[in-house]
Parts: C-alpha cells; sequence; structure tokens
C-alpha cells in the first residue's frame, strides 16, 4: 500500500491544502440554520460543495503526476494503472471520510439539528466517492492543474445551484426540474432532503446508489487516460 | 510614448485569454441564464422583478474578481523571469505597469458592459440608469484592480495572493449575506452594508433607480473615497516591490 | 580596439555573499566576448547588474561610452537582451511579439513592419510569424527569444545561455547568426556553459568563477596556458615495421606506444615535430589514419579552476 500510504502524505504536505481541508469544515460547523429552506444548517447543506472542491484538489495530485512524468515512470514499474488510480483515490476517500467525521461529530456537539447524523455520514460519504470520480475523469481532460481547477470553479457552482443544494429544485421550472436529476448534487440535495423529512430508507438507499453508480461510471471514464 | 505602443499588444494578450473570457464572461451568462430561468416572472413585494436585483448583484459580484487580469499580467511581466527583458527596454516601467492596469480595468469594464447588455437585451432586464451602472461599475473594476495590485505587490509568493484575492472576493460576497445570512450584530451589520464594496455598489445602483439619488450618491462616493485611499497605497506598496 | 561596454571594480552582494567580485570586463566593439562558466559562477548577476536590472555596491559600468547614467533610454537603445528563460508572450504570435518591442524601441510604420520581418527572417520564423508559441518546438522558441532583441539592430547584444534546451541542429542555426550578427557589426556578449560553443564563435574568452575573471584571452592563448604535451594517433597498415626506437629518439617525443595497428606518441607542447614523425612512419609503413588529440576549453577550465582551489588550501 505504498502508493496509498505517499497518496496520504502528499495530500496533507501541501500547506495550502492542510489550511483548506481542516478549516473549511471546522467552519461549516457553525454556519447558521435558515428560515424555512434549507431544512438542515447551510453549513450542511453546503458541505457538498466543499467535498467536490477538495476532490478536485486532492485529485489534482494524480494529474500534477502526469504532468511531471512520474507516471511514466511507475508505467514501467511493477505497479498496475489500476493499483495506482485505487489506492490514491483510496487515500482520498479516506481523507474525505474524516472530514464527514468532522463535521458530523462537530456538528452533534456544537448542537445542530442534524436529524438522522449517521445516515447524514453515510450520504456524505457516498457523495464524496461521487465527487473523488467526477474529480478523476476531470482531471483526466486537462494537463495543467491550475487551469483544471480554474474551470472547475464555476462548473461546481453552476452544478450545485442546478442541482439544487443552493436553492430548492422545486422553485426551477420544469425544463431545469428534469435536467437537475443528472448531477450529483441533485441526488445529494435529495438525500438530505430525506434525512431531514424521509422516513422509509427505499428513497434513501436509492440516492445513495445512484451516488454510487456516477462513482463508478467515473472513475471508469477517468481511468481511461494513462501516461501522457 | 513608447508605453503607448504597447496597448495594443496588452489589450491582444488579454483578450486571448480563454481563462478569463470562461470565468469572467461565459460563467456569468451561464449563472445569469439560469437565474432567468429559475426567476421567470417572480417579483417582490414592490413589483420590482427578483432578476433584477440579481442581475445587478452578479454583474457586480464578478467585477469583484475583475482585479486577477491585471494581477495575473503585472506578475507576468514584472515578477517572473520576464523582469529581465522587461528591465532591459528602454521605457518607463512605471508607465507600462499603470497601461496594464488600465488595460486590465477596461477590459474588466467591457465584460461588464457585455454582461449589462446581456441581461437587458436577452433576459429583459431593465437597467432604469445606464450610465450611472457603468460609472459604478466602473468604480468596482478600478477597485477590484487596486487591491488585486496591493496583494501581489505586499505577497512575495504569487500562489498566496492568488489565494489571497480570491478570499477578498469570496468573503465579501459571503459578508453580503449572498450565501447564508450573517449574524445579526454591528460588526456583520457594518460588513454587509457600509463596510462592503459589494454591497456599497449594488444598493447606489437600485437607490438611483429607485430615484433615491442622495443615497446613491452617498454609497457612490463612499466606494470613490476607498479607491482612492487603496490607490495611494497600492503606490507606496507597489514602489517599495519594485524597487 | 575601443571598449563598447565595460565594467571596472564591480562589488554585488546579495546579503554575506558575494557574486560579483571586484569583476572588470570589457566588452570591445565588433567582438564576440565568451563568458564562460559553472552555475553560480556570476554570469546572470554580471548580465543583471551590466543591464541595469540589478544595483550594485561598488565599481563602475560605462555602456557605449556614455558618462552619464549607463542605464539611460538612449543606452538601452541600442542595447539587446537574450534572456536565459524564454520570455516571450505566449498570447501573441511571433509577429505581433516582434512589432510589440520593435515600438519600445521607438520604430514606427513602415521601418517597423520591415524590421520585424527582417528579425523573423534572420531567425528562421518567416514562415511560423503568425503562429503563437504554443505551436512552436523548443528551439524555434528560442529562436523567437533571439528575433526579440533584434529589432532595434542593437549595437551591443547581450545573450544569457540561449542554446539551453534545445536540439543540436537548433544550436548550430543559432550559433551560425550569431557570427552573422558580428559580421553586420553587432559586438556580442555571449555567455554558456558549453565550452565548443564559445570555441566555435567567440573572438575572446573569458573564464569566470565564483564572481571572479580567472583568465581571458582567445581560445587558442587559453589552451596555450596549460598546453603540456601533444598526442597524435597514427593508424598504419604494417604494425610489425613501425621504428618505435627512431620515433622516440625524434626531438620532442616523449613517449610512443604500439598497440595492435594503431602507435601513439606524445611529444611535449609546441614541439612542432609531427611532420617528422609521419615521414619516419611512411618511410616504413603505410599510413591509414590520424588523428591528433588537442587540449579544449574545458581543459582549460577544469585546469585554472582545479589549480586554483588546490593552491588555496595549499595556502591554507
Amino acid at each position: 500500500m505504498t502508493i496509498f500510504h505517499f497518496a496520504l502524505k502528499r495530500s496533507f504536505g501541501n500547506r495550502a491544502n492542510l489550511l483548506f481541508l481542516t478549516l473549511f469544515p471546522i467552519a461549516c460547523i457553525f454556519l447558521p440554520s435558515g428560515e424555512g429552506w434549507p431544512f438542515l444548517p447551510y453549513g450542511y447543506q453546503y458541505f457538498g460543495i466543499f467535498i467536490l472542491f477538495a476532490s478536485i484538489r486532492l485529485a489534482a495530485i494524480m494529474l500534477e503526476d502526469r504532468a511531471k512524468g512520474v507516471v511514466k515512470r511507475l508505467a514501467v514499474a511493477p505497479v498496475s494503472h489500476l493499483r495506482y488510480i485505487s489506492q490514491n483515490l483510496l487515500a482520498y476517500l479516506c481523507i474525505m471520510v474524516v472530514q464527514c467525521a468532522v463535521v458530523v461529530i462537530g456538528g452533534l456537539l456544537y448542537g445542530q439539528q442534524l436529524y438522522q447524523p449517521a445516515w447524514l455520514m453515510l450520504l456524505y460519504i457516498s457523495f464524496s466517492a461521487a465527487s473523488l470520480a467526477v474529480a478523476l475523469a476531470w482531471i483526466s481532460l486537462y494537463r495543467n492543474k491550475e487551469i483544471s481547477f480554474l474551470v472547475f470553479m464555476p462548473i461546481v457552482f453552476l452544478v450545485a445551484i442546478l442541482g439544487g443544494i443552493m436553492m430548492p429544485v422545486d422553485i426551477f421550472p420544469e425544463g431545469l426540474r428534469r435536467l437537475a436529476v443528472v448531477f450529483p448534487t441533485y441526488w445529494l440535495a435529495k438525500g438530505l432532503d430525506w434525512i431531514a423529512f424521509g422516513e422509509s430508507i427505499g428513497p434513501f438507499l436509492l440516492v445513495n446508489g445512484v451516488l454510487w453508480l456516477y462513482a463508478v461510471v467515473f472513475v471508469i471514464m477517468g481511468s481511461a487516460r494513462k501516461i501522457e | 510614448m513608447r508605453v503607448l505602443a504597447t496597448i495594443p499588444f496588452t489589450l491582444l494578450r488579454m483578450v486571448r485569454s480563454y481563462i478569463v473570457l470562461l470565468l469572467l464572461l461565459a460563467m456569468p451568462i451561464l449563472l445569469l441564464t439560469v437565474f432567468a430561468f429559475i426567476l421567470k416572472g417572480a417579483v417582490t413585494e414592490t413589483g420590482e422583478p427578483y432578476l433584477y436585483q440579481t442581475a445587478i448583484t452578479m454583474v457586480l459580484t464578478f467585477q469583484l474578481f475583475g482585479g486577477s487580469i491585471v494581477m495575473s499580467y503585472i506578475q507576468t511581466d514584472f515578477f517572473s523571469e520576464f523582469r529581465a527583458r522587461i528591465f532591459a527596454l528602454p521605457f518607463n516601467r512605471t508607465m507600462y505597469a499603470f497601461s496594464i492596469m488600465m488595460c486590465g480595468t477596461v477590459y474588466s469594464i467591457l465584460m461588464g458592459l457585455i454582461l449589462m447588455a446581456y441581461t437587458q437585451f436577452v433576459l429583459g432586464v431593465a437597467w432604469t440608469n445606464w450610465l450611472w451602472a457603468i460609472y459604478i461599475l466602473s468604480l468596482m473594476s478600478i477597485l477590484s484592480s487596486v487591491v488585486y495590485l496591493i496583494i501581489t505587490f505586499a505577497v512575495k509568493s504569487f500562489k498566496t495572493a492568488e489565494r489571497l484575492s480570491v478570499l477578498y472576493g469570496v468573503s465579501f460576497v459571503t459578508l453580503a449575506g449572498l450565501f447564508f445570512p450573517m449574524p445579526d450584530n454591528a460588526f456583520f451589520r457594518f460588513m454587509g452594508s457600509y463596510g462592503n464594496p459589494l454591497a456599497l455598489s449594488v444598493e447606489a445602483v437600485l437607490n438611483m433607480s429607485r430615484s433615491n439619488s442622495g443615497g446613491a450618491w452617498f454609497q457612490a462616493n463612499l466606494l470613490l473615497a476607498v479607491t482612492v485611499v487603496l490607490f495611494a497605497l497600492m503606490l507606496l506598496v507597489g514602489r517599495r516591490r519594485m524597487a | 580596439m575601443t571598449a563598447i561596454a565595460s565594467m571596472q571594480g564591480v562589488l554585488k552582494r546579495y546579503g554575506p555573499q558575494v557574486a560579483l567580485d571586484y569583476i572588470d570586463l570589457d566588452i570591445g566593439e565588433g567582438e564576440i566576448v565568451g563568458l564562460l562558466g559553472p552555475n553560480g559562477a556570476g554570469k546572470t548577476t554580471l548580465i543583471q547588474v551590466m543591464t541595469g536590472m540589478k544595483p550594485f555596491e561598488q565599481g563602475k559600468v560605462t555602456l557605449f561610452g556614455s558618462s552619464g547614467n549607463p542605464f539611460s533610454y538612449a543606452n538601452k537603445e541600442k542595447l539587446g537582451l537574450v534572456t536565459q528563460e524564454i520570455t516571450v508572450f505566449e498570447e501573441l504570435t511571433a509577429r505581433e511579439s516582434l512589432l510589440f518591442f520593435a515600438g519600445v524601441y521607438g520604430l514606427k510604420g513602415k521601418e517597423k513592419k520591415n524590421r520585424v520581418e527582417e528579425a523573423l527572417a534572420f531567425v528562421g520564423l518567416e514562415e511560423h510569424a503568425g503562429k503563437t508559441p504554443n505551436k512552436f518546438s523548443g528551439g524555434m522558441k528560442r529562436r523567437l527569444n533571439i528575433a526579440c532583441a533584434l529589432t532595434h539592430r542593437p549595437r551591443l547584444l547581450i545573450m544569457d545561455e540561449p542554446t539551453v534546451g534545445i536540439d543540436p541542429q537548433s544550436r548550430i542555426h543559432i550559433l551560425e547568426s550569431v557570427k552573422r550578427l558580428r559580421e553586420n557589426g553587432t559586438s556580442i556578449l555571449y555567455t554558456t556553459h558549453y565550452m565548443e560553443e564559445v570555441q566555435a564563435i567567440a573572438s575572446r574568452v573569458v573564464i569566470m568563477d565564483q564572481g571572479q575573471v580567472i583568465k581571458e584571452g582567445t581560445a587558442e592563448q587559453l589552451i596555450q596556458t596549460i598546453q603540456h604535451e601533444e598526442k597524435v594517433r597514427i593508424d598504419v597498415s604494417d604494425p610489425d615495421k613501425v621504428p618505435v626506437v627512431s620515433l622516440l629518439n625524434i626531438a620532442g617525443v616523449k613517449k610512443a606506444d604500439l598497440s595492435g595497428s594503431r602507435i601513439t606518441v606524445v611529444s611535449a607542447a609546441g614541439s612542432g615535430n609531427l611532420d617528422r614523425i609521419l615521414s619516419v612512419v611512411k618511410a616504413h609503413t603505410g599510413v591509414l589514419g590520424i588523428q591528433q588529440d588537442k587540449p579544449n576549453l574545458e581543459d582549460v577550465f577544469l585546469t585554472l579552476t582545479g589549480k586554483r582551489l588546490r593552491d588555496k588550501e595549499e595556502e591554507q
């Protein structure tokens, strides 16, 4: 698990990353609750946006490997491409799980109304997996880390708005409501609504299933690009 | 005079940067279009379309980040390996820096104008006072350029400067209460109004459209005063850094 | 020869570290001065001081014989700088980049356009003038980097390692261009750590290390200072008939070895006995090939800097 170990080290080796990955989840705990909407406190509603940004920052480490030619070295080493991708993603997922735990447990200790914290944790983990996969697919399109991040930023906001993270999908016109289904953020928003109001487990399992499906599909897409 | 000869090329360099066009033109157009769909027909208690205030806020919000254009080219020409070439040229470097600042600011204003035109002619938003809106837009653009340059000159690492400048923009957007409501205390009320360039500029445009010219001029003059003070600071910090 | 640029007793420090140690350097009108030195010798600092980019603590810099400010606009108009890093505008085409610099140097109208086309032709980029540098190879970028310093026909061109990281073909093209510039009357300060470049183009070589000029002269003069012996290798058709003893009797010959069908004869420097050696060998056997080893500037540098280090240790 050398790659896994070093992926963890490298993720926190960058001071900016360290600050980003520690301060933002903590900040999310203290954001206020909304009146009427969102149903969870703002920090928990917007945590998905943080997860998307964190995912691209972490996945960009692999982009750096490709840009600097490190992947070429690995290509001639006894390390399969699958092992390289999977160990990196596993390391990043572990980091995201810790972030999710900090936010959920921190919220409980702070006294935020989280309704069903255990299911919330599961939802965030599922969304983290999908985000990491999306980030992997995204970086496979680029050679330059900075440009990939710059272009990803507005996409995140767009996807957050269209998916119903920043405003309820119910107020959208019919066309946009149908379009929203395509985005992973829609399913996160649906999951958050279930956390607040849901009863039967079926819809929640569907949400998580779709998010993991996104994860699988985007990982396959993102794994296609290997060396150049 | 030699510096004047560089202006067309500086503008060309800026216009050809697709990232800038994507982030400061394409992205707001997309967001505005989405909001136009979402807020279609929705009006406030006073009968004003929600889209009107959203459009003003969005156009002025992106001006907060317009300084990144100036920051990027000043960094390239004066603080990267390009510096050696610039130093060997027979022209006034300070004037060249100003020309970059002017070009970047004008370019940012131009993109703001395009957004205004898009909202008016495509999305049907009625900007009641174009001249006033352009004036406020220009003030925001100049302020953004000045702030970004202060950060560039004050901080040695460009990466840190970039992050601080994004923090500047995102902070004022957040403090204006656009993402979530701010706590109701004196500090946050101030930072959400008179202490916030975005809030000042939006209110200045809205006040003028509501025939409250006194309030509009007050907010605009505050913005102008802050810009003038920060401009002087920028000169001081810039002189030290360039030496 | 009139000095077009000179540095006298220039001291430049970075904190406690001395980058230029009371350095003296002249560049004569119409000459190519090759500045040789390893990384960290102070070559780039010297250039930065000479172009006014960095201040210096002591000494004097004179450009184009002017008594006033050496870094005035009038002087900068006659100076061209080719930077070590590729400093061209990524967003502008090659032609646009050159138009930018031509404009800064005060060129206008038709003259500006003509000079730009002239610079493009000089570096062989006429066909690529409408493309941006991201479409160029490394060698083409380096050539554009040079062209940006040529539109105003500088009297003095400073080239800071202009061939770093490019293919041999592009390097040869650049070296040929440098020679042509000199023929056109441009004086050139050419810094590099490639000995063969300096040997190929420089009329005078300055060897620099640790902020000091260690030695200067023509390449031949510098080689002469360390040349102790000459070695010639002769391939023969009939090695059994080679008269090794006769060769040893020739004035200046120190050693003669036969290995297979090759004779290696080592003589003292300046013996001038090659003809005598060849006539002796040819009298006994057929000569298939001759190879003469001569020291080069690399040997000069290694000898000079190696000796200095040993001298310092002995002094201590």
